[in-house]
């Protein structure tokens, strides 16, 4: 088992969905600092993706702090960043995307989805 | 990177048939190279080519650097290759499998075997002609990875098999990510199973090669477009590019899969054939939808070729 939640779908890059996922697990709290990090083994076993991919996420993880490296142990998360109300909202880029593709594909206009949103938005608060 | 497997036009009769044509094509060491085609493409010619347990009619393959007809036992213990069709030796018991098997290898790994058999829930004293397929083939597979062999060559390991024992044949087959030398060959007729697994794929079809390179360039290069062609076109016109595969139209809906795609151009590139369509819409395509639109061009354009 992983200690985040990911769901691939298939056609956008494998290693653009695994850094999200761990970034937003991150960034919400649900892995803390100093948290094991799963092996590129492990990771591969898990997702069933190809081993140079889970080397690479890691990799790319690692050099942008989220996760760092410990002698004897392993990957470990690295200390929270502070992530600021635009890196949060950067975090919901995909899901953005993903929804204007959708809505594309119905051939809506901006206005209909913005408005879409604010309902939702206003029904949950 | 040096390629682990490398042929130059590889060729194989069988009588008057040409079971493999000109295949040429490299395999990048440190990858999972998924080699696909439908059943009786050549998958099994050509693998069996570059084990030389065939010789090839003409042409010439290259494993480890050596060339396939002068493998010898140095390299074949660096090779772990587990087949569809692999005769294992009924009358002995997976331990005596195991005990027979690992003189054969300097680099067999014990503890790493245990795990292995443990992990595969292999019972050790149960004779193999006793065992179901899948736990055949998970046995046939212990004695393949146990030597962490270089290359490992599975030759459609998955069919027949259920989803448990393939999920465990794969967990199997990754185990090797841990060492610092390793390179799998994998030939399928079924995408799923590879799907995110091949960072490079081989597409053969009637003996003869597609396509091989990186799944990342070809997840780059195609998609699917969906237009709607405007009320002036009634049919798709008879000749499209060639780099349009699999065109279908229903009522004013046309869905294609672009083979070449860029950016703009492709949409240009639709708007002269098609000059009332409306915004197409584009997306990118899962290993299985690129390699079905490939499937059904082969499928049309062999028989067209025969009517």
């Amino acid at each position: 088992m992983l200690p985040f939640r990911i769901d691939l779908k298939t056609g956008a890059p494998v290693s653009e969905q695994l850094v999200y996922a761990v970034k937003k697990a991150v960034i919400s709290g649900l892995m803390q600092p100093g948290d094991k990090f799963p092996s590129v083994r492990t990771l591969s076993q898990e997702l069933r993706i190809n081993p140079n991919t889970a080397h690479k996420v890691i990799a790319a993880l690692i050099s942008e702090g989220l996760l760092e490296v410990r002698p004897g142990i392993g990957t470990i998360v690295g200390k929270k960043p502070k992530a600021t109300p635009q890196q949060r909202s950067e975090l919901l880029g995909q899901d953005v995307e993903h929804l204007v593709v959708e809505a594309k594909k119905l051939r809506l206009e901006v206005g209909d989805v913005t408005r879409a949103v604010e309902q939702h938005w206003n029904k949950l608060s | 990177m040096k390629p682990i497997i490398e042929t130059t036009s590889l060729n194989r009769r069988f009588g008057r048939t040409d079971a493999v044509r000109e295949l040429t094509f490299a395999v990048p060491e440190g990858s999972i190279y998924a080699f696909l085609g439908p059943n009786g493409a050549g998958k099994t010619t050509t693998i069996k080519m570059l084990l030389n347990i065939l010789q090839p009619t003409t042409g010439s393959a290259r494993i480890l650097g050596v060339d396939s007809r002068d493998l010898g036992p140095r390299e074949l213990a660096q090779i772990g290759y587990v087949s569809e069709n692999q005769e294992l030796p009924e009358w002995m018991t997976v331990r005596q499998l195991i005990d027979y098997c690992k003189p054969m290898y300097p680099t067999w790994d014990d503890a790493f075997c245990e795990k292995l058999l443990k992990n595969f829930n292999l019972p050790p004293h149960r004779k193999l002609k006793n065992l179901s397929r899948g736990m055949k083939v998970k046995a046939a597979l212990v004695t393949s990875l146990a030597y962490r062999p270089r290359l490992l060559v599975l030759d459609e390991p998955f069919s027949g098999l259920d989803p448990l024992v393939r999920d465990e044949f794969i967990r199997g087959m990754l185990e090797l990510s841990e060492q610092s030398n390793w390179t799998i060959f994998i030939s399928s007729h079924d995408i799923d199973e590879v799907e995110r697994l091949a960072d490079w794929v081989g597409v053969i079809n009637d003996g003869e090669l597609h396509l091989s390179e990186p799944t990342e360039s070809l997840q780059t290069r195609f998609r699917q477009v969906e237009f709607t062609a405007g009320p002036e076109t009634t049919r798709l016109p008879a000749s499209l590019p060639a780099n349009w595969l699999v065109p279908e139209m229903a009522g004013q809906n046309v869905r294609l899969v672009e083979s070449q795609f860029r950016d703009g151009e492709s949409v240009n590139e639709l708007r002269r054939v098609f000059p009332g369509a409306s915004e197409p819409v584009i997306s990118p395509m899962s290993l299985r939808d690129i390699f079905l639109a490939l499937a059904r061009t082969f499928r049309f354009t062999t028989e067209s070729s025969k009517a």
